[in-house]
């Protein structure tokens, strides 16, 4: 790599400007495209996202494949239930490749230094923290809708072999497959602010894959050790366990009036849009923090 | 037409006021006062751990300063409507994203502002990067990550260039290259800053010299006038009557020193007096050499007492 040799100076000096840049100036949009060319310009991205749709289609049609049931025949619910939990089988895998992804978003520009690039062209900050953001956000919705509805048609073949016949366009449905790829991209979201506070990517995928996974299954243990009703209640409102109900199936028709917490014995449970409602407050409450520290600390 | 959408004027003066900046109990930067103008190259001197980088990174408004305030064209770098277009800024080779090729980091970062695709092409023209601009940066030698730190400075065709350290890892080619774009820049009536740890680099580039030392600032004066305010010519004589000698040109303005035995080292005098009064007195010389202290003397000793790591074979 030596055949770098700087153009040749001219008489007067180096050759400068010949194209005319007229008036340009910092914009929003301007920085929304530069994230977006750094997204796609990067090998991890490509290979994250090339790795969700392996994952959430391999895993459906892996469940197809080996689904059997016995007795009598199923009712319609029973249908659109298991095409839900076939399309959305990966999503329990690939949320952890959108939590790394996410994090790397901005953390891989702190470890290299390219945050100070980033920052000198836009100095406000805030505006590409928020570019960044939209970016992750449209791209992991995209990348993870396309995966979950290719799963689905590519599961309705191999469930029509077993005379299971789910209404797929039906609302029921087509919420929470649409609910699969909303968690995913609100989970990356969250993983994105926890890099941003963070800024070393070791320490945000701990972090983030430390509330996913382990947090979860500790709260289970002891719950399950001393039997008491609010710890079961407090990880209800853990962003996997209050969005896993973003892509769950609900028996009562999804698109019904909101309705409020329900009490079973005490216990917290639930429904699609409150879960949502519970993932978006984790991920405004984080943003806010971060966008904070992005804006008064050195770069 | 080389700049000719410019309209260079004092638009792009740099102005720093009272700066400070202490991380914890540390003072990097401690209230430093200088302006720097259009129209001229002006060099920041000082050495490693002077605070040339944290004051450098505070004009364009990635450290906040404690006290003071700096502002470029008038206005503080986070008001500015085009950044890049104002102010062109080589702050660290390493504030590239090693996974990204040259030509993807050098258009993400002229979409921020809408700079079209053909001035990409031709920074990585200017920069001598085409054969590299396909390649992740994560391979790159310093002096090509320099070069690419460089282009993207340019990407806005900006009226303020600064450039911390800028021919760091660079071959004697590029070391000239910048030098000349230094220059044109400053020629085409352009504001100019580069830091250095080298005076040498300094004076063959710079107009004026702003040296920092442990933070504050020790001389902003034109090249010409630091040299002379700190050199100090001497007369380096050899002779085997040393003692003779040094009696007889012996006077109040007079420093005589002695490194060697029959080597006088004499300021205060010229090298034909001592000839003179050589001759008069019978003194056999052997050497007789006017001595001018060099660029690199005359910045050791301005920045002599404020060198915050010194090694011991320097002293």
């Amino acid at each position: 790599m030596t055949a770098t040799t700087p153009a040749a100076p001219t008489a007067t000096g180096p050759t400068l400007n010949v194209t005319p840049l007229g008036d340009i100036r910092l914009r929003f949009s301007g920085i929304v495209r530069s994230e977006w060319i750094k997204l796609r310009s990067l090998r991890s991205t490509v290979w994250c996202y090339g790795l969700i749709v392996l994952l959430t289609i391999g895993f459906g049609a892996l469940l197809a494949l080996t689904f059997s049931h016995s007795g009598p025949s199923l009712t319609a619910d029973q249908n659109n239930a298991i095409m839900v939990q076939v399309a959305t089988l990966g999503v329990n895998f690939t949320q952890l490749i959108v939590a790394v992804l996410g994090a790397l978003v901005i953390t891989g520009e702190y470890s290299t230094g390219m945050i100070r690039s980033t920052f000198a062209a836009a100095p406000g900050r805030i505006g590409a923290y928020i570019g960044k953001a939209v970016v992750l956000a449209v791209s992991t919705f995209v990348i993870g809708l396309v995966s979950i509805v290719a799963t689905a048609l590519v599961a309705l073949p191999l469930l029509a072999g077993k005379s299971i016949h789910p209404a797929l366009f039906d609302w029921s449905v087509m919420l929470p497959l649409i609910g699969g790829a909303g968690y995913l991209t609100l989970i990356a979201l969250l993983a994105f602010t926890f890099g941003t506070m963070v800024r070393s990517s070791a320490g945000a995928i701990a972090s983030i894959l430390g509330l996913l996974l382990v947090v979860p299954t500790v709260l289970r243990i002891i719950s399950n050790l001393t039997q008491a009703a609010w710890i079961q209640n407090v990880a209800a409102f853990l962003p996997s366990e209050a969005g896993g109900k973003i892509f769950a199936y609900q028996d009562s028709v999804a698109g019904a009036p909101t309705q409020t917490v329900t009490h079973t014995a005490g216990l917290v449970d639930l429904t699609s849009w409150e879960g949502l409602a519970v993932l978006v407050g984790w991920v405004l409450v984080f943003g806010v923090l971060a966008a904070v520290l992005v804006k008064r600390r050195d770069a | 037409m080389p700049g000719d959408s410019h309209m260079p004027s004092l638009e792009y003066m740099i102005q720093i006021e009272g700066l400070t900046k202490r991380y914890g109990e540390k003072t990097a930067v401690d209230n430093v006062s200088f302006t720097v103008q259009p129209g001229r190259v002006t060099g920041f001197l000082g050495p490693n751990g002077a605070g040339k980088s944290t004051t450098m990174r505070m004009i364009v408004g990635l450290d906040r300063p404690t006290h003071g305030t700096v502002t470029v064209g008038g206005k503080r770098y986070t008001d500015l409507v085009a950044p890049l277009r104002e102010v062109g800024a080589l702050l660290d080779a390493k504030a590239i994203h090693t996974g990204r090729t040259a030509y993807n980091h050098l258009l993400a970062m002229a979409a921020t502002h809408g700079i079209p695709k053909a001035r990409v092409h031709e920074v990585i023209a200017m920069t001598g990067l085409e054969s590299v601009a396909g390649k992740r940066v994560g391979g790159f030698s310093l002096g090509m990550g320099q070069r690419l730190g460089i282009a993207a400075a340019l990407l806005g065709d900006p009226g303020t260039l600064i450039l911390d350290e800028p021919v760091n890892g660079l071959d004697p080619e590029g070391v000239v290259w910048v030098r000349k774009l230094a220059r044109h820049y400053a020629a085409e009536g352009r504001t100019v800053f580069l830091s250095s740890h080298l005076m040498s680099e300094m004076a063959q580039t710079a107009d004026h010299i702003v040296v920092l030392g442990r933070g504050r600032v020790l001389a902003d004066a034109p090249v010409a006038e630091i040299l002379n305010g700190a050199t100090h010519n001497s007369v380096r004589v050899r002779t085997p009557q040393a003692q003779l000698l040094a009696e007889r040109i012996a006077g109040p303005d007079i420093t005589i020193s002695s490194t060697e035995a029959g080597v006088l080292e004499i300021a205060g005098i010229t090298a034909v007096q001592i000839g003179e009064a050589a001759a008069a007195s019978g003194v056999v010389l052997h050497e007789l050499t006017p001595v001018s202290a060099s660029l690199e003397e005359a910045y050791l000793e301005l920045t002599h007492d404020d060198v915050e790591y010194r090694t011991e074979v320097s002293r």
